[in-house]
């Protein structure tokens, strides 16, 4: 199974409101081309990618948070899953990109390589519906209850290796601090919030009158 | 910590509007974490490391919702990864209150390296702090560190010191 095969069928369920929150390598211009919108946070931030999107679904527990988390990142902060399970996100989706390898730096194996099953991990920290798929098939079966569904859900993708090559003109073009100014004012647009404020004015006329 | 350290910390994270509480436990702060986990008025989520209390921080701040970090300052070692990429390479803000350990006058040898590390570390990620001393300082550090990052999207902290730390 390809990592882009399995995010062409998810971009057809994702909604336009929905916030989805990736890891890093090739997955972030695959997902950029599939679903183009304000509404992706790729983020280069190994560990981070699960638990940031836990507080995301807290923050905001009316919208759908989808996370697209990869083996070597979560497990960097495996135990991000404890929290998860005993938390129980409902509007959170996330999905496992488990390619058994840090791939970006030539295909070193990951703990899932050996003896590790990470929805066994999630299960035993509560998160019951967690699953492993191995097919187009499952993959869009799942994604399906998972949509149709009460989170948290969590669906182990495992792909093999590899990774769509794109010339510059369809790669991100943002840095983090763009990304998350897109990211946020979005959430701002879509659920009438105010996150990043305008700078205070004062009004130093009206202060005078007042004297 | 007194149990009126604690209640100045409470009141001043909710004059903050601060809701969602991410934090391990730790022995200074003990009547803090027993009030926040008992005020209705907060979502308390205690994590398994620091840099995933940042990371769930992180999260929630991106959402709309402020949040802390509730830590001891040895936390911050566990944490820096995660602050230094939200931070420094994505302008995404944690807030974070920890214990001072290895003040002048700690009483555990295992505490000192606390602080020789605290202040470096913090310097070294360029995080502005406040280290309270003073019951009196503790609601005004919080509502100036909330301010501060509402303006300049990064973490700042604050580090209960002196007597907000003592029994």
């Amino acid at each position: 199974m390809k990592r882009y095969d399995c995010l062409k069928i998810l971009s057809n369920y994702v909604k336009d409101d929905d916030l989805v929150v990736t890891s890093l390598g090739g997955l972030m211009d695959e997902w950029h081309n599939l679903r183009p919108s304000e509404a992706n946070l790729p983020l280069h931030i190994l560990g981070v990618i699960s638990p940031l999107s836990l507080g995301l679904s807290i923050a905001l527990p009316k919208k759908r948070i989808i996370c697209i988390d990869t083996d070597g990142s979560l497990f960097l902060n495996i135990g991000a899953l404890c929290t998860i399970g005993n938390e129980q996100p409902a509007n959170l989706i996330i999905y496992v990109l488990d390619n058994e390898c840090y791939e970006c730096i030539g295909g070193y194996p990951t703990p899932s390589a050996g003896n590790t099953d990470i929805a066994t991990i999630a299960k035993g920290c509560g998160i019951k519906g967690a699953r492993t798929v191995n097919s187009e098939e499952q993959f869009e079966q799942e994604s399906k209850k998972a949509f149709e569904g009460k989170g948290p859900s969590f669906i182990v993708c495992k792909i093999e290796p590899g990774t769509e090559r794109y010339p510059a003109e369809k790669r991100i073009p943002w840095d983090g601090f763009e990304l998350k100014y897109r990211f946020i004012r979005f959430i701002e647009k879509t659920e009438g919030i105010t996150i990043k404020p305008p700078e205070e004015r004062y009004d130093f006329r009206a202060d005078e009158k007042k004297k | 910590m007194k149990e009126s350290s604690a209640k100045l910390v409470v009141e001043g994270l909710k004059e903050a509007g601060i809701k969602l509480i991410t934090c391990l436990p730790e022995s200074l702060l003990r009547p803090l974490y027993k009030m926040l986990r008992q005020d209705e008025f907060f979502k308390f989520v205690p994590v398994t490391n620091e840099g995933e209390g940042a990371a769930i921080a992180a999260g929630a701040w991106l959402g709309g919702m402020k949040a802390v970090l509730l830590m001891e300052n040895s936390g911050l070692r566990v944490a820096t990864e995660a602050l230094s990429r939200l931070g420094l390479t994505y302008g995404v803000p944690v807030f974070m209150i920890m214990s001072h350990r290895g003040e002048i006058g700690e009483h555990n040898w295992w505490g000192i390296a606390h602080d020789l590390t605290m202040r470096p570390l913090l310097k070294a990620m360029h995080i502005p702090y406040i280290i309270v001393r003073k019951e009196e300082q503790i609601k005004d550090a919080i509502k100036r560190s909330i301010r501060h990052i509402t303006t300049s999207m990064y973490h700042t902290a604050v580090v209960l010191s002196g007597e907000t730390r003592e029994e």
